[in-house]
């Protein structure tokens, strides 16, 4: 094995441990993540709070339990709607071609020069104050999976106008396939490796999106936990150097990040 | 209704006033037209939270950012062609990785995170801006570069004995030239994305922290008006790209 396959190999045991200890976050700590220890805010580690707990004396690891069960299942469902909507339209753009093309392209190049963070921002100022957290996990998820379609807009729009003029295409159109068969058998496979590279690319970026949104308290909201709302406690800088271990969540989400950039699918396939 | 229409020191005057101004802003589309009008004769409303016109608060606050973005992007293109530059040039491993893992660390960091650590070194904030950017930057042109480098017509001038400088500076950089001038303009866009972290947990009254405030406050006519200003910017710095770049050939 090549050292670049060992290192993916390894980002990738170490991707599902932490998606698997977010899916089973109830038989990892038997607190809940909203209960409140009044008598030890602020605790170090102990027996009975591995990491600690944090300012309002809520158990730590059950935080970052829960909290990654948010992030690692709704950061891949946004990048699934950003890549289903990059997919259909740039598909569309690139086969398609004529105004269709034009109109799709220029809508795309107006929202990147649209900076995503003050869009998001204005979005979630739409939302009232008093939304339950629920409402704004799901709000902050869609609103970044809506808006997160453009760059990979470009790409896949590239990928299916190299389509357009080849020679199987053309072949298929001569012995009378439908468009409905076309673009499931032959537009699609070909397809497949660029839209699942941008919906790869995708994940980390609204993981760390949803982080800075929720470290400013616009994205998940109290009690709920998710990686951005366990960061907050940093800005706490005393409390940090007395218990180092609050750092855990940033060490995870770096961690996870990183492993993610590893896997990543062949470059070819991204520009 | 409106929050405001609850507070029992208003008249029944100010009551009618309120709710003809949410009449006007009903339709969404009759809204932005009005909007539009409004602001291309500069008059950009006022803001809701802070009840003062917003030309105003954009002419107090947007030096401050545009101060912190343009020295933040200097700093990090600086830092990106420097390091990319160096490590095609000296054609060795350390340099390339130790950027790659730098950058690949850097690129891990949420914008909040940076700010924060800004915030414990007492860096100041075009710092932040710059090691948000940075990293994207020097991925971006690390592979514009080494693509450009791996051309046969590159070899083929090292092949007649050009020196490596030359070649980097009159071969290699000239054919990467577009693309890397089409990154200027989002890396602009970036850059004002960094901002708003990175000035709300800085403290630093730039337009950032405005409109991370704004949102907070629920003001909508101040957090568009700031988005369309960074949107105009960010398409001019693009236009003003694709200019040079017609230009230049």
């Amino acid at each position: 094995m090549s050292g670049k396959t060992i290192l993916r190999t390894l980002s990738g045991s170490i991707l599902c441990a932490v998606v698997a200890a977010g899916l089973l976050a109830g038989s990892l700590t038997h607190y809940s993540y909203d209960r409140q220890f009044r008598e030890a805010p602020n605790a170090t580690p102990s027996a009975l709070h591995p990491l600690g707990t944090d300012s309002l004396g809520r158990d730590l690891l059950a935080r970052l339990a829960y909290g990654t069960r948010v992030s690692l299942v709704l950061a891949p469902a946004a990048a699934l709607l950003a890549t289903l909507i990059a997919g259909l339209f740039g598909g569309i753009a690139g086969l398609a071609g004529g105004w269709s093309e034009k109109l799709i392209l220029s809508a795309a190049d107006l929202s990147m020069a649209l900076p995503l963070l003050f869009v998001l921002i204005a979005l979630r100022a739409l939302l009232p104050l008093d939304v339950s957290p629920l409402i704004s996990v799901v709000a902050t998820f869609v609103t970044l999976g809506a808006l997160g379609w453009p760059a990979s807009l470009r790409v896949v729009w590239a990928a299916a106008r190299n389509l357009r003029n080849s020679d199987f295409l053309l072949l298929a159109r001569a012995s009378g396939c439908t468009p409905a068969r076309i673009l499931l058998r032959h537009v699609m496979p070909n397809l497949r490796p660029v839209l699942f590279a941008q919906f790869w690319v995708s994940i980390p970026l609204f993981v760390l999106t949803e982080a800075t949104l929720s470290m400013l308290g616009l994205g998940v909201m109290e009690p709920l936990p998710s990686w951005g709302n366990l960061l907050k406690g940093l800005e706490d800088f005393s409390a940090v150097r007395a218990n180092p271990w609050m750092l855990s969540p940033l060490v995870l989400l770096v961690g996870v990040v990183v492993c993610f950039q590893l896997i990543l699918p062949a470059e070819e396939a991204l520009t | 209704m409106d929050e405001r229409e609850l507070d029992p020191r208003l008249s029944s005057a100010s009551r009618e006033a309120i709710r003809k101004e949410h009449r006007l802003q009903s339709g969404l589309i009759s809204y932005y037209g009005t909007y539009l009008t409004r602001a291309a004769q500069g008059n950009f409303g006022r803001s809701e939270w802070l009840e003062r016109p917003i030309a105003g608060l954009l002419k107090e606050r947007f030096p401050l950012t545009l101060r912190s973005v343009v020295l933040g992007l200097l700093t990090a293109w600086a830092a990106a062609l420097f390091l990319s530059l160096a490590a095609l040039y000296s054609r060795g491993w350390f340099l390339d990785l130790t950027g790659t893992l730098f950058s690949g660390l850097l690129i891990a960091l949420p914008g909040a995170v940076v700010a924060l650590l800004a915030m414990y070194f007492r860096a100041p904030v075009f710092v932040a801006i710059g090691v948000v950017t940075f990293p994207k930057l020097f991925r971006y042109l690390r592979n514009l570069l080494l693509h450009a480098y791996e051309q046969p017509y590159v070899l083929a001038a090292r092949a007649r004995g050009v020196g490596q400088a030359r070649l980097l500076l009159r071969h290699v950089l000239p054919l990467a030239a577009p693309p890397v001038a089409a990154l200027l303009g989002v890396s602009i866009s970036m850059a004002f994305g960094a901002a708003i972290p990175i000035e709300a947990l800085c403290d630093s009254p730039g337009i950032g922290q405005l409109a991370w405030l704004a949102a907070l406050n629920r003001d909508l006519p101040l957090i568009v008006t700031l988005t369309l200003l960074v949107t105009l910017v960010t398409v001019a710095a693009n236009s003003a790209a694709d200019l040079l770049h017609q230009r230049a050939q």
